[in-house]
């Protein structure tokens, strides 16, 4: 027995804290700089990144907003280790979880931040929809975009992360739907990271004006399970009146990339969302999601399925802010983690004194499947006015062993049963997702994520 | 095993914070002893960096949860989980540790 005095020691004593060091949280002037050099773009975007970069410089000297990261430890962070990427385009094909499960009306792909591959069909054009590399659509259309491109949902001064992205991003895709024009087929992104090291900031900037219809399908992807990434991302979602979007991303980056996405849509009346995210990628994922319902009767419907193993940790911080009266929102959230995985989801619906007779939901369900994991569930109501309804609500359980027990008992091996239990938890938010292709891979993946041959179909 | 810090680089009673296989973790000198152990509270998940310590255990700086550093046990509420230790070794001068 080590036998010691007593010591007591109070804290800030000298001691190393778990402040953050700048070099390793973020990009310097020097980065900023050389990266500038790989750009050839108009003044009023360069001079939007200075901007943006100043500000980036001055929120990272401020700790991060505590509500949102105290749980999310970032200490293993390493900025330095990654940068955008300036070579030659990687033109590979990239495995993907749902470019060819069913028919699009186009595909885009980025890799590295560079765009390496673009399809449409002939009608979106004829249709006056522009759909592709948001670059090159916002220089070519800066009076109808430049409006919309960070100045609606997410902002560059949200915090560091949103700034972060502002001064560098890289790429992305636009889709913008002109006033009552449908269009009929999903649309395709893929985002992938194909080098070592490399730091991509794609921009997702969907505009859909007064009346239109559309869906666009989002993947992450790395080539192999050996590099490792860094995405500072940001998706803005902007549904005009009367407007119907689907959208749906589905974040599976190999388990050494890190994600830090800023995400935003703003619904104005009448309009509807239905908004998908998937956590199954990452080492460390934290997304920054806020729905704004900014119209009389905007409705949102957000769904999310997440899957975290091993060591991952996945991180959501989702608002619902209702702005005018007779919104809706309802958000679900259904989480699996086995080893020695993390989960973080802190939830807020958010009413404003005028947004009366708003009708607000959420609900996020955990499913242990092991000792080790870890789920934080918080669940939050910010109300300012005095006939609404908003609920909202938390589980976190262990699977029950009766039910395995049940299961084997009928020749039900443990491994199927687990699986039947895990289908049966994600089911209900399954049966929310609108696009069927996406019901049928996420099935398909969470048999992988468990160790189960995945099925042909 | 991996190298966390020169022997010397602690006086008694100090401490550092390292990563042990990208974990984020504190080693601490108590006397001539050294101990590794998860920088992470297992009650509400956060860093225990600060935390005072008090014989051979650390206080959580938020909810005063107590942990052995020998073993890791939780030694009072809230929190009732362990927190993970690693193995250390003393050698060429430096302090080592690994995954327990």
């Amino acid at each position: 027995m080590l036998s010691v005095p007593v010591q007591f020691q109070g804290p800030n004593q000298n001691m190393p804290t778990a402040t953050l060091d700048t070099r390793r949280i973020g990009f310097d002037s020097a980065s900023f700089e050389a990266f500038l050099k790989t750009r050839q773009e108009a003044a009023w975007m360069t001079n939007a990144r200075r901007s943006a970069f100043e500000l980036y410089q001055g929120l990272l000297q401020e700790d991060l907003n505590p509500e949102e990261f105290k749980r999310v430890d970032l200490r293993v962070f390493n900025a330095g280790k990654f940068r955008p990427d300036a070579g030659e385009a990687d033109q590979t094909t990239m495995a993907t979880l749902l470019s060819d499960k069913t028919e699009y009306g186009g595909h885009i792909t980025h890799v590295n931040g560079q765009v390496t591959h673009f399809d449409a069909v002939d009608a979106l054009k004829a249709q006056g929809v522009l759909f592709g590399d948001l670059p090159t659509l916002l220089a070519s259309h800066r009076e109808l975009l430049e409006p919309y491109f960070m100045k609606q949902a997410v902002r560059p001064a949200s915090d560091r992360f949103s700034a972060w992205h502002a001064a560098f991003w890289t790429g992305g895709t636009l889709l913008y739907v002109p006033r009552n024009v449908e269009v009929a087929l999903p649309l395709h992104s893929l985002i992938a990271h194909s080098r070592d090291g490399v730091a991509d900031f794609s921009h997702t900037l969907i505009i859909l004006d007064d009346g239109a219809r559309a869906t666009l399908l989002e993947e992450t992807t790395s080539a192999t399970e050996e590099i490792a990434g860094l995405h500072v991302g940001c998706v803005e979602l902007i549904v005009g009146r009367n407007a119907n979007l689907r959208y749906v991303q589905l974040q599976n980056w190999n388990q050494k990339s890190w994600h830090f996405a800023h995400q935003a849509g703003v619904v104005a009346s009448n309009a509807s969302l239905q908004w998908t995210v998937v956590g199954l990628g990452s080492r460390l994922a934290h997304i920054h999601q806020d729905i704004i319902l900014n119209g009389r009767a905007a409705t949102a419907e957000v769904n999310g399925v997440t899957f975290a193993s091993d060591r991952q940790k996945i991180s959501y911080y989702t608002l619902q802010h209702h702005k005018a009266q007779g919104t809706h929102s309802d958000l679900l959230y259904k989480e699996v983690l086995r080893d020695e995985a993390r989960v973080i989801w802190r939830g807020m619906i958010k009413v404003d004194p005028a947004a009366q007779q708003t009708d607000g939901y959420q609900r996020s369900d955990a499913l242990m499947l092991s000792d080790e994991a870890r789920c934080d569930s918080i669940p939050g109501l910010e109300i300012e006015a005095d006939d609404v309804r908003c609920t909202h609500g938390a589980t976190t359980g262990r699977v029950d062993q009766e039910q395995i027990f049940y299961c084997m008992s009928r020749g039900i091996s443990r491994k199927e049963a687990m699986h039947m239990i895990v289908e049966g938890f994600f089911q209900k938010v399954y049966d929310r997702i609108p696009v069927e292709v996406v019901r049928e891979t996420l099935s398909r993946t969470v048999q992988s994520k468990l160790g189960i041959e995945a099925v042909t179909v | 095993m991996e190298r966390v810090i020169g022997i010397d680089e602690l006086q008694p009673g100090e401490r550092r914070s390292v990563f042990v296989d990208d974990i984020p973790a504190l080693v601490i000198r108590i006397e001539s002893a050294y101990f590794v152990i998860e920088d992470v509270c297992s009650h509400d998940g956060q860093a225990l960096t600060d935390g005072p310590l008090q014989d051979c255990s650390i206080i959580c700086p938020r909810h005063s949860a107590r942990f052995d550093l020998k073993t890791g046990k939780a030694l009072c509420m809230p929190a009732t989980e362990p927190i993970r230790v690693f193995k250390v070794e003393i050698r060429d001068g430096a302090v080592w540790a690994a995954m327990p």
